[in-house]
Formats: C-alpha cells, structure tokens, sequence
C-alpha cells in the first residue's frame, strides 16, 4: 500500500515535469496530429488508386456467347481498363481471390456458363408474353469480385457502367426477339407485361474480398493514421530515455536508491505518464482521422467495428515503445547517446515496419525482413481493424508480439538497475 | 533554528544504549573489484565510523571512496568482506537501514522544473512521510534551509549555492540519524559554504552522525573529528584528526601576520641559519627548517624589526595537507 503511494507521488511528479515543458507537448500532441493531416492530404492519390489510373480487369466468361462478349467489349472500350478474358476452364474460387488480393487484377467479372442462352430464352418468355411469375428462366446473375482496398466511389462507378452494359444488351435482346416475332409471325405487336419490372439480368453482386492475407494496400489516411500513432510512441523513447538519463546525472535516482523505494515504483513512475501521453496520442490522430480530415477534403477513417481492439493495440504499442525506451535509458551512458540511439533505431524500424512507405509496395524480400521490426507488428494490427475488419482475436497475435517485445526490454531495464544496486 | 522538528518522527528512536557503543559504520576486510578491472576499487578495507562525529573522507580522484561511499549505503554489492551499518547487515536488513541514513549527492539532486516545496515533498514521500508530519518536516527543512521565501520558485533558477542548500536538507527531510555527504560545498561562493558548515556543526551538535567526501582539506580539518585517507583502494590512515596530525612532527613554522609583508622580509629570513626555505603565503609566512629552536627567535626579531605584529606561530604538527600528501604521495591516475 505504502509502494502504491509512492508510486502515485512520482507518477504526479512525473507529469508535472512533463505538462511544464511546453516544447515536450508540442512535440507529443501537436506534432504526430499535424503529420498525419498533412500527409493523409498531401499523399491522398498515392495511396490506393488515382484517377486516371488504368484498373487491370479479368473477364472470367464461361458464356463464350453474347452476354462475355459484350461486358468485355464495353470495358475494353474504355482507356480507364485494361481487360483480360478467359475462359473455360475457369480458374476457381481461391485463385481468383489470390489474383486480386496479389493486386494482378481490380477486378474480376463472373460471367456465367451459358449466360447468353439463358437471356435468350428469357427473352423468348418474355416476349411470348408469359407473365412474369410464370417465367422458367431466372434472370442471368453476373458477379463482380473487387479489390477490398478499392475506393468505394470507384466500384460504385465500375458496377454502374457493367449495369449499364447489361441493360443495354438487354434491350437488345428484346428488341431483337420482338422484331422477330413481328416477321416471322406476322402477328401484331404486344408490348409484353411489365417489361420495366422483368429483367434479363440480375443485379450485378459486388464482392469486395475479405481475408487474412496481409499485405494489402490500404488508403492514405488508413496508412497513416496508425503508422504515425506508432511513430509518436516510440519516439517518446527519447524523450523518456532522457528523463532517466538526467534523473542519473542529476544524482536523484541514486538518491532515490538510497531510499527505501522498489525499482518497480522508481520505473512505474517514470513510465505510466508516458503510457497516459500515448494514449491520448493515438486518441487525437484518430479523432483527428475521422473529424478534421474529411473537413480539410481527406478521406475519413473508418476505424472499424472494434474500439476493444483499438484499446488492446494502443496499450500494446507503448507498452513495447516505453520498454524500449527505458532499456535504452539503462544501458546508454549519456543523454546524447540515448537520444541518437533511440531516435535511429526508432527510424530504422519504423522504415523497417512500413510506417514510411506501405508493406504492399514493398519488394516481397523487404516484407519478410520487416517482420522484425515492432512497428510492423503494431502496423498490421491496426490494419487489421481499419481494412480487414478485424476485432480483438484478429489483432491479439501483434498485441502479443508487442506485450513479449515491452516484457523483454522491462526484464533487461530491470536486469540492469539492480545490477547497479 | 531546530533540526528535529517536535512532530513525532517515522525513524526509530535514538540508538538504545547497547548501541550506543557500536559504530555507526563498520567496514570489514571489504573488496571490491569491477567486472574487467585489473585492481580492486577497495582492497581489504577495514573501518569504523563511531557515532556522532563527523568523519572526513579524503582521498584522491579515482581513490575509491565513491565505491567505498555506495557500498557503505547499499548500493554496491562488495566482492567480499561485510558492511554493517548501525550495527544492522546492509545487505540483509537495506530498508530498515535506508530508513535511518541520509544521503546527499555530489551533484544537487534535485528536479529543476519543480519548485523547492515540491522537491522536498516529492522526496519526502518517497521516504515514507505523509500528512501533517511531512508538512511540518518541510517547513522545517525549508527553514534550515533558510529558503522559505522562495519555497514555491521552480528550483531551476536558484544559484548553485541556493541548490546545494536545497540538496543539503531534502537529505535531512526524513530526519536521519547518519547522514553521507559527497562533497557537499564544491564549487559554492564562500557564502553559501559558511552556510552549509553552520548547519553541519548545529547537525552535529545534534547527534547526527556524518560521513563528510570532500576534497577541501581545509573544510574537512574545520568540521571532521575523524578522518580515513583512502588510495588505491586500501585506507591508508584512518582515526581522530589531532591524533593523525601529531603523529607527523611538521617542520614548517607557520606565521600569521597582522599586515602584508614586504618581500624583503622573506630575503631577510633566508639568511637566518637553519633556514632552509621560505614561502610567503598572502599574510602567512611559512618558514621549512631543521633546526626550529634556532630559528624562531631571530625570526620574531626580523619580523618585528619590519613593523609588522604577529598574529599567531605555529610548530610542531604537519597540516592536514601535509599529511595528505604524505600518505598519498603514490598515488597513481587511476
């Protein structure tokens, strides 16, 4: 009980040094939020997809007839797609979802077998009139698999122009088969009921690909939200590191050795204000990421359906950034020292951990590499709220990776402070 | 001006009178060597502190008394020997220990963003104080101190004398019955030196026993009863500073003149037989010779002859200086 108060005394103590370092506050709050602003906005179109940009489209047409033929001619026609067509044998299910998700194709339209003889006899009910509960043929169904990290405005669009396509064809169709009638049969020509209300086609099913394969690539502010919540915690490692480092200089650690205080309450106290500080680093960004954004013409992040994973990630990630911190503290012998160190090594994973430039651009090599740097870990977790829609379960194995990374850096820091004592 | 406040205290009571006879610090057969070091930092120390002086520590830079210092308050594991302090095991009973000893470091060790008060507060918790008994113990620091008047300034604009004050009491906030000072007064005005000597003798009139890491001879034969010479790791004197200084028959006679003397007078002495240097220190002559029986007659006579009165003569013991250098006039840069 007495340990508690004590490290409640140096916990206040502690923040009150901070909060009356004006600079320190401007460097943790305002600076993390001002990059991810400015970034977010600056690297909007590099993210993801710009305009203008070509989409790689796969036509899978186990048809062969009309239907296949007209999708792929409408998308070929225009210079925002570049279509590939195959057909049968029909790649399955899991490859298509490899070929997007590897971002070979944006796209990939199904369109069925014998798509184009089941409009024609559709078309044939139709046309003779056959009321429309009555029909033998359900209408044809295109499906359309789409890159989860797709701009939503985009699919929207892409899925408007295969509707079209298809309901061009479909007036076609009728109209091809009433010409007939009226030639063939002599008989006068009836509209057939409702044609408004009985489609030849189905409503195109759009498909946006939900997986736990890693390296997608997510959008700028979904980019940078977390990477530069990372960036923060681990550079209040110099900061922290400094602290303690002065506190030895200082002599008043080791006037605190000569108390009867556990090293426990000497690093708690040291080390909670940072985890305080951290969360609410990561509160403003992403307050910041889903409010002030969209105000300045940015995207909105959408942070998911998992506050509870969000909580278990940020605590996670300053706690392995405070470890960090104060391991480095302990073994550095000058302030100097801890400052070049921490901030290069901070650097360096974050460059490591596709804080700076996204896992999914990098070479396959590179992303293997960076599975060593903690940021990359808390990176991914994050990603898998923001992107994969992932809750607690999804992001537990980078939460336990970063928990193992801060319990090594604390047994070390631990290690060494009574190896002085 | 008090130094134990009325309000009831956290230390246990004074030492009981079976204590009363065990040193305040015991040192036995201690060493201490450093993992790649070639020597030891302590090589078979053996010392002990009784209670209530004030024990100079003297050595030179590198000597080991840090070490001996940090292992004396528990910081430092020695390789071998034993360290008991208030007759207690330092390594076996260190909270109870820490609870009685007072350290202030070399360096202020204070928080230059927080104010005095809080300082004071801070490190008063962390001793175990709280509630009216920390108040009143910080108001009696604050005015050991005599700092009152600028208890609530962030500690960062005081002067480095002002700081060592403030270093000084947080040491004495939970009124402790040994006290360890590293150096306490290095690079003060002479002010704040007197200052803090005043307050070390009211502490020691108090009872407080001190272990006093200096490098001011001067201030250690003002102030210690007690001295050790630590080099090379070993105590290479050690017990009451009269005795030690005694122990050394000087043979410089030392003069203190009422004026400045004119630099013929020093000409005029070295023509004295027996005379074998003279040094002419501000108003302090000092004159080195074999033969003092011969010497300090025509001297008086020459000195008197030029104007000037003498204000006190001294023979016969070394300086603390000159027994310091004697004892440590090997001692190496390590």
């Amino acid at each position: 009980m007495e340990n508690l108060a004590k490290l409640a005394t140096s916990v206040v103590k502690e923040s009150r040094i901070i909060l009356r370092d004006r600079q320190a506050l401007i460097l943790f709050f305002i600076m993390p939020v001002l990059f991810v602003l400015i970034l977010s906005l600056a690297l909007r179109d590099a993210f993801g997809d710009r305009p203008g940009a070509t989409f790689a489209v796969l036509a899978v047409d186990e048809d062969g007839g009309e239907v296949g033929e007209a999708v792929v001619s409408a998308f070929a026609s225009s210079r925002h797609f570049r279509v590939e067509r195959v057909s049968r044998p029909a790649p399955d299910a899991a490859e298509l979802e490899r070929a997007i998700l590897d971002g070979r194709y944006k796209f990939v339209i199904l369109i069925p077998a014998k798509a184009s003889e089941q409009a024609r006899r559709r078309v044939e009910e139709l046309a003779s009139n056959i009321p429309p509960d009555r029909l033998m043929n359900r209408p044809v169904e295109l499906r359309l698999l789409a890159d989860p990290t797709l701009r939503v405005d985009y699919l929207t669009m892409v899925r408007a122009g295969l509707m079209g396509t298809l309901r061009g064809l479909e007036m076609k169709l009728l109209g091809k088969q009433l010409e007939q009638n009226l030639k063939l049969l002599g008989l006068p020509m009836e509209l057939p009921h409702d044609l408004n209300g009985t489609r030849i086609f189905g409503e195109v099913r759009e498909e946006s690909l939900h997986t736990g394969e890693k390296h997608i690539i997510p959008s700028s502010v979904q980019q940078n939200a977390p990477a530069w919540t990372l960036l923060a915690m681990f550079f209040l490692t110099v900061p922290l590191s400094v602290s303690f480092i002065k506190e030895r200089e200082q002599g008043s650690l080791f006037r605190l050795q000569t108390m009867a205080v556990p090293g426990w309450v000497v690093l708690g106290g040291k080390t909670l204000p940072y985890f305080i500080i951290n969360q609410i680093q990561m509160a403003s960004i992403l307050l910041v990421s889903v409010y002030v954004l969209p105000m300045l013409g940015g995207d909105r992040l959408d942070i998911g359906n998992a506050p509870l994973a969000l909580i278990v990630l940020g605590a996670s990630a300053s706690l392995a950034a405070i470890g960090f911190g104060i391991a480095v503290a302990l073994f550095a012998r000058t302030a100097e020292q801890a400052t070049s160190f921490s901030s290069a090594v901070t650097m360096i994973m974050a460059a490591l951990g596709g804080i700076l430039v996204p896992l999914a651009v990098m070479p396959p090599l590179m992303q293997h590499f960076a599975m060593v740097s903690p940021l990359a870990w808390g990176l991914n977790g994050f990603l898998d709220v923001f992107v994969r829609g992932g809750g607690v379960r999804e992001v537990l194995p980078e939460a336990l990776g970063l928990l193992a990374f801060s319990a090594v850096c604390h047994a070390l820091a631990i290690m060494r402070y009574h190896a002085r004592v | 001006m008090t130094f134990i406040a009325s309000a009831p205290s956290v230390n246990p009571p004074c030492a009981a009178p079976d204590r009363a006879a065990t040193p305040a610090f015991e040192a036995e057969d201690l060493c201490k060597t450093y993992k790649g070091a070639h020597k030891p930092a302590l090589d078979h120390v053996t010392l002990a502190i009784p209670r209530g002086v004030i024990f100079g520590m003297l050595g030179p830079n590198g000597a080991g008394k840090t070490t001996l210092l940090s292992t004396l308050c528990g910081l430092l594991k020695p390789s071998s020997g034993q360290v008991r302090v208030d007759g207690r095991d330092v390594r076996q009973e260190a909270k109870g220990i820490k609870r009685v000893l007072g350290v202030v470091p070399q360096e202020p060790a204070i928080y230059p963003t927080l104010t005095a008060r809080e300082n004071l507060a801070y490190f008063g918790r962390m001793q175990g104080l709280s509630g009216d008994h920390l108040e009143t113990r910080i108001r009696a620091c604050l005015e050991i101190g005599d700092m009152a008047a600028y208890a609530d300034e962030p500690v960062g604009r005081f002067s480095g004398g002002f700081k060592r004050r403030l270093n000084l009491v947080i040491g004495l906030i939970h009124e402790p019955q040994l006290l360890i000072l590293d150096e306490p007064t290095v690079a003060i005005d002479p002010q704040s030196r007197y200052f803090i000597h005043q307050r070390l003798r009211e502490l020691h009139a108090a009872g407080v026993t001190m272990i006093l890491s200096t490098h001011v001879l001067e201030e250690a034969e003002q102030l210690c009863q007690e001295i050790a010479i630590i080099n090379q790791g070993r105590i290479v004197a050690q017990g009451p500073l009269d005795t030690l200084l005694k122990s050394q028959p000087g043979k410089t006679i030392r003069v203190r003149l009422d004026c400045d003397p004119p630099s013929t007078l020093a000409d005029t002495l070295r023509l004295i037989p027996g005379v074998l240097a003279v040094h002419l220190i501000g108003r302090e002559l000092r004159l080195a010779t074999d033969r003092p029986a011969d010497v300090v007659v025509p001297m008086t006579v020459a000195i008197q002859a030029s104007g000037i009165a003498i204000v006190s003569l001294s023979f016969g013991t070394a300086t603390l200086e000159q027994f310091f250098l004697s004892r440590t006039a090997d001692g190496g840069p390590h």
